[in-house]
């Protein structure tokens, strides 16, 4: 019954306790170590302040008053000076980080349990409590709380820290209630929520064991950041003479007095100034490395094209057959930072003036990498390391970049998998399709707009002035794609390439869009390469059919051949694993025992051979190269190699 | 005939939304718009449509899993309430589409496993570690799969965990919404293979929804097309296939690539998918359909039995052999007319 | 939006009342007797019960009558409306700069994100950040006034005056400005339309100056929206330092000189002023943005 391998294969080593990643992940960043290093220190001066400072931060002495620090002309009984009042600068820097992480920790531990509670709650439960929380949330937002604040602390008789760490504290709130409500209004969408509840959990069961783990990981970047926030606050509260009272010692106290001396004792005004900057900047440091290690942001791909400068082989260089593109031997690699993903190897096929070539595979075949690669788009750090892309006698992957730029969208252009995500959602149809005319075509100013209109009646839209002032938003999938092909069809390419073209339409979406593809690239005679993971999709609409697996072509050839009579066991056990309108009742599919490979850790030999119900020695030794089966049909199997057919009766 | 598992009457689930403003327009989207269809124990219902239908938003009203706006909902012979749905817990369950979000992304395995076990104490608890290993072997994964956590495995064993909490509280019913759409093909089949043999092993009945017309044929004993909120056709599987009635539900079976030789010509749908939002006056279809005529305009059409055991919502559902081009209702094109064998 | 503003003159009046316990003994020294608090009370309007004041108050504000200031009989209203478009003034020449100063810098750091400029641009935003406005604004006068002697340092005397105050504020509110700009860029840049227009032969350049920074410029605007209320306490502290007229030292001399009226006065109005703000930059967000000014229809 189970069609499942005995063990189950690890896809990502284990990674311990979220604790033990965060500290390994900050350890890697040097910044961020940094920044804890500072962090410590600024805690052991706050927690040993009475042990470190040398004299009673209170302490005056007026006969040694405004005594400057050692560097200048000071002495080493008061490293840092004096105040006005013959008080030790430095005992008072020790006392005011013990002062302002005592204040700014308890105000930020009240904002966070108040925010995280209502929050939680408000986003998990919604209804009214939701909508009154946030209106009460948008009015403090928009109200201007310092102001308050300031008159609160001002008026009041007689401050004390309780009285700074509320004001300081309570508003605090929204800030953690905003973030925790949101990330738990996107969890609570998520299936396993909807799974939860349908297994039979209380809703109070589901926020605590399903959408709380996912949830509380925002607050302590937010808890850190606001901590920074709350010394900077209290300094200048204090600083303003609205905050901690003398003879307290606080940073923001100090400055004021330095700022009434500040022709006589200049580095009164500097030093507190720095212990802020540093605390503040040591935790921001530390947040900043958090934040990176627990959502590190996928850069999704940045664009720089790498030349490929060996040289090419000189098998075949071009000009034996008219073949409008020929791929030879393309194998593109992308380095990750700790190892090497071999994404393409060795693919090779041609296609010729007006012919579709289908290419097919499922995820990790490396059939959009190929693609990109011909029209040289791949997303660093992907690149080619070897083989030719050979083009109208140019090899892609060699000619300088103002060459392929001359090329690209002119000669080849591009169609992509999600409409909706291809174009700019912000700026209007009409301004992104004028936009490629310029650049795809000469046309005068005067005529661009109604040579936009004939180029989107041309893919099938019968009102192309409604759908010109409109934003990709507005339109469904199927009218985007068709702005898409319009667009790719501009400057009359020879080649256009559709990468998973009408995977994110409906299945009566995705027969016009291909009905008019075939319309349009017929009438203009401009070939066709058609990526797919559906191979009946390939068979009804190309000519000829690639198929591809764990970044290697299997098979290629004819379409009605390679659907009818496949040769790689791979292809054919891909056409009697997909169910059939043909199959009669009860007749069962084969599927495919196993899983798809792991692009970092492919095996030796075939690719293919863990799964293959015709498997031989040699298919896990040595990875076979394409054999002829037939009139330009070949197959990546060693059933196929010469030595073998002798042997089987074909 | 005996009594049905799961029969569902006249159902509806509207969601609101205002256009934003404190005093917008409300506009109200039918996604099940008078849902009449009934499951037996053992059968597999298919249900088929095209985004915006309407069959995932079914799927989850069915289990109160959304709140219904009305209709009946009868499982084992009982008409159910919203707040007994904890019955319907035990009797019926789910497997989503998405490997990747359908699992909790925080919990290991086990525990994923474990939680319907102890919600309905349905085992001792020194005896759940057992059960969840066993779990794990009948939907073919290996028992040390279960101190892993979701983001460590694949998406055919994710799906396969999907399975097994399913299975965990020894349904009667299991809905199986798009279970398979996420999956590359060649682990597709697996996935539909062991459905297959554990509907034979544990007599569940499944309704099982999909987008993909080839998969449900492959799966289901009956089938149910849906087009915005509507069942518009209901057959058994080998007939709707052989000849199907409702002029959607043909365009449907043309517009699936094939790898076999077509017959008969192909039927291209003109036209825009419809806003849920706004649906057109009479049959929902209308404005698409190649045989359209004014009354399919002005008269919505019932779910009538047009020959035994098969229904279709169509003016014309006995008229294959339509020979007239006819007007429709969109941007002013004609429409090929779609000739049936 | 009148809905709010009703709400924060109510807040005013009821916070105020609830701190300050008896503004009339607040406003006179400790120790002071009775029958002259008895007066102050009469004065100000506070020996009346609560709900009627609350009234009063209302009715005045509708008037536009804010009372008179307990030193020196000034209309609170004529002193607060001078000392508004000088805070205003400050905040808008920082805006404008810091928003200019963000997209110049933002845009360069994300161009070639990793190299030397970007992490130059990085490592100034993250000091900038931990630099406290009053600190800077402090050591800017004691360099630039005191030793250099190239500015004055007090009083709003013309344009050469703004330099202080706006560099002080422009430096502590522009790192947060800068990030989000680089940030939305470089995310921008990333995304499946901008491959899609490179595949249609759009420059390098135009993706990213017309593509990507209209696009990044959104959720600036929503930050400069969600800062005002930074910028102004930036503004309160700047205006103390440099002896600057504006709202913020009016309430500050207020809250020194316990002058009750003259503190309720200034909040309101700065309250009022920093909500219309607020709204006018939620409009002006709507507007940009195609995705919400087509829904609205």
């Amino acid at each position: 019954m189970s069609d499942a391998l005995p063990t189950v294969e690890r896809i990502a080593p284990r990674e311990g306790s979220a604790g033990a990643r965060a500290l390994r992940g900050i350890a890697r960043r040097p910044v961020a170590a940094a920044g804890i290093l500072g962090v410590i220190v600024i805690l052991g001066a706050s927690i040993f302040a009475p042990l470190l400072a040398p004299y009673d931060p209170a302490m005056q002495d007026l006969s040694r008053s405004l005594l400057p620090p050692i560097w200048d002309g000071g002495s080493a009984d008061h490293i840092l000076g004096t105040d006005p009042l013959g008080r030790d600068v430095a005992s008072r820097l020790l006392f005011g980080a013990r002062n302002s992480l005592v204040i700014s920790v308890s105000a930020m531990l009240l904002g966070s349990l108040l925010g995280l509670t209502t929050g939680m709650f408000a986003g998990f439960y919604g209804g009214r409590l939701d909508s009154l929380l946030m209106r009460v949330g948008d009015i403090q937002l928009a109200f201007p709380f310092i102001l308050l604040a300031i008159a609160i602390l001002g008026t009041l008789a007689d401050r004390n820290a309780i009285d700074l760490i509320l004001v300081l504290g309570i508003p605090g709130w929204i800030v953690y209630a905003r973030v925790v409500r949101s990330r738990v209004l996107a969890e609570k969408e998520k299936e396993y929520v909807m799974a939860a509840k349908a297994v039979g959990a209380t809703s109070l069961r589901r926020l605590r064991r399903y959408v709380l783990p996912s949830v509380w990981q925002v607050v302590p970047v937010i808890a850190l950041l606001d901590v920074g926030f709350l010394i900077m606050m209290e300094s200048t509260l204090s600083f303003l003479g609205l905050g901690l009272q003398p003879p307290a010692s606080s940073w923001g106290l100090m400055l004021a007095e330095g700022r009434k001396n500040m022709m006589i004792s200049p580095w009164l005004s500097v030093l507190p100034g720095l212990a802020i900057m540093a605390t503040v900047l040591s935790i921001n440091l530390v947040a900043d490395g958090l934040a990176d290690v627990i959502d590190p942001r996928l850069r999704k791909g940045s664009f720089r094209r790498r030349l490929l400068r060996t040289q090419a082989s000189a098998e075949g260089a071009g000009g034996d057959r008219p073949s409008l593109l020929a791929v030879r031997d393309l194998s593109v690699e992308f380095p990750l930072s700790d190892r090497v993903v071999q994404v393409v190897r060795d693919v090779s096929f041609e296609i010729r003036r007006g012919e579709t070539l289908g290419i097919v595979g499922e995820s990790g075949s490396g059939k959009s990498v190929t693609a990109l690669s011909i029209i040289q788009l791949l997303d660093s750090p992907g690149r080619v390391t070897a083989g030719q892309i050979l083009f109208d006698g140019r090899d892609l992957a060699r000619i300088p970049d103002h060459e392929m730029a001359a090329l690209r969208g002119r000669r080849i252009g591009m169609i992509f998998q999600n409409p909706a995500s291809s174009l700019n959602p912000v700026l209007s149809i009409g301004y992104q399709m004028a936009e490629a005319m310029r650049r795809l075509k000469r046309v005068p100013v005067k005529r661009i707009e109604s040579e936009c209109r004939d180029a989107l009646r041309s893919v099938g839209i019968g009102d192309p002035d409604r759908v010109l002032g409109q934003y990709p938003f507005q339109l469904s999938g199927g009218m985007n794609q068709r702005v898409m092909i319009a667009m790719a069809m501009t400057a009359q390419p020879d080649l256009l390439i559709a990468d998973e073209p009408t995977t994110a339409l409906d299945v009566t979406t995705q027969a016009q869009i291909l009905e008019q593809l075939h319309e349009i690239t017929t009438e203009q005679d401009t070939s066709l390469i058609l990526i797919t993971h559906d191979i009946a999709l390939v068979a009804e609409h190309a000519d000829t059919i690639v198929v591809m697996y764990a970044g290697q072509v299997c098979e290629s050839g004819p379409a009605s051949r390679v659907v009818s009579d496949p040769r790689h066991p791979y292809t054919r056990a891909l056409l009697e694993s997909v169910p059939r309108a043909e199959l009669e009742a009860g007749v069962r599919l084969k599927a495919i025992p196993g899983e798809l490979p792991d692009p970092a850790a492919l095996p030796v030999g075939c690719p293919f051979a863990p799964r293959c119900p015709s498997v031989m020695d040699v298919c896990t030794e040595v990875n076979p190269p394409p054999f002829r089966v037939g009139s330009r049909h070949s197959a990546a199997c060693h059933l196929w190699a010469p030595e073998m057919r002798k042997e089987v009766v074909s | 005939m005996t009594e049905p598992l799961l029969e569902i009457r006249d159902l509806h689930k509207h969601f609101e939304s205002r256009s934003g403003r404190l005093f917008g327009r409300v506009k109200t989207v039918r996604a099940v718009d008078g849902v009449t269809l009934s499951i037996h124990v053992g059968e597999t219902l298919g249900l088929v449509g095209e985004s915006g239908c309407g069959k995932s938003t079914l799927a989850r009203t069915v289990l109160f899993l959304e709140s219904p706006t009305s209709g009946e909902i009868r499982f084992q012979g009982r008409q159910l309430k919203e707040d007994e749905a904890t019955r319907l817990r035990r009797g019926a369950q789910i497997v989503f589409q998405d490997p990747y979000s359908s699992l909790p992304p925080r919990m290991k395995i086990r525990n994923i496993l474990a939680d319907p076990l102890l919600i309905h104490r349905l085992v001792p608890d020194d005896q759940v570690g057992d059960r969840v290993r066993s779990l794990l072997q009948d939907v073919g994964l290996s028992p040390d799969a279960e101190t892993s956590l979701p983001h460590e495995l694949s998406g055919g064993q994710r799906q396969r965990v999907g399975i097994a909490r399913a299975l965990a509280v020894q349904p009667t019913l299991v809905v199986a919404d798009e279970a398979v759409s996420s999956l590359d093909v060649s682990v597709q089949a697996q996935i539909l293979n062991l459905l297959k043999d554990l509907q034979a092993e544990h007599r569940l009945a499944y309704l099982f929804i999909s987008h993909d017309l080839g998969v449900v044929k492959y799966m289901s004993h009956r089938i149910a097309v849906m087009y915005l909120g509507r069942i518009v056709e209901l057959a058994p599987t080998d007939e709707l296939d052989a000849w199907p009635l409702h002029p959607y539900t043909r365009a449907l079976m043309s517009a699936v690539p094939s790898i076999q030789e077509r017959t008969g010509p192909r039927i291209r749908l003109e036209g825009e998918p419809p806003d849920p939002g706004n649906p057109p006056p009479g049959c929902s279809f209308h404005p698409r359909c190649p045989m359209a005529q004014p009354i399919c305009r002005e008269e919505t059409p019932e779910l009538k039995e047009w020959l035994p055991g098969r229904v279709a919502a169509c003016h014309f559902a006995l008229e294959t052999t339509g020979s007239t081009p006819v007007e429709v209702q969109t941007d002013g094109r004609q429409a090929e007319s779609g000739n049936g064998p | 939006m009148v809905l709010v503003v009703f709400a924060v003159v109510t807040i005013v009046f009821f916070v105020l009342r609830l701190t300050t316990g008896d503004p009339a003994r607040l406003m006179n020294p400790p120790g002071t007797p009775e029958d002259i608090i008895t007066q102050t009370r009469e004065r100000i309007g506070t020996d009346k019960p609560v709900l009627a004041q609350y009234g009063e108050y209302l009715w005045n504000m509708v008037r536009g009558d804010m009372g008179t200031s307990f030193r020196g009989d000034t209309p609170v209203r004529e002193a607060v409306l001078n000392a508004v478009p000088n805070t205003l003034s400050l905040a808008g020449i920082t805006v404008v700069i810091g928003a200019a100063l963000a997209l110049l810098l933002g845009g360069v750091a994300a161009w070639r994100p990793n190299s030397l400029l970007d992490r130059g641009v990085l490592a100034y935003v993250a000091l900038a950040q931990a630099t406290p406005a009053f600190w800077l604004a402090v050591i800017l006068v004691l360099v630039f006034s005191l030793r250099l002697r190239w500015f004055q340092a007090i009083d709003l005397t013309g344009p050469k005056s703004f330099v202080l105050p706006v560099t002080a504020l422009v430096v502590t509110l522009s790192p947060v400005l800068i990030r989000t700009v680089r940030q939305s860029l470089i995310e921008t840049m990333g995304e499946d339309f901008i491959r899609a227009a490179r595949a249609r032969r759009i420059s390098e350049r135009r993706l990213f100056l017309v593509h990507g920074l209209k696009i990044a410029a959104l959720p600036l605007i929503t930050l400069i929206g969600l800062q005002l209320g930074f910028l102004l306490a930036g503004a309160v502290v700047v205006e103390a330092i440099f002896n600057w007229p504006g709202i913020g030292k009016l309430i500050l001399d207020a809250l020194a000189s316990r002058d009750f009226p003259m503190i309720q006065g200034g909040v309101l109005v700065a309250a009022v002023v920093f909500v219309v703000l607020n709204l006018l930059v939620d409009q002006v967000y709507g507007l940009l943005d195609p995705r919400i000014r087509v829904h609205a229809r």
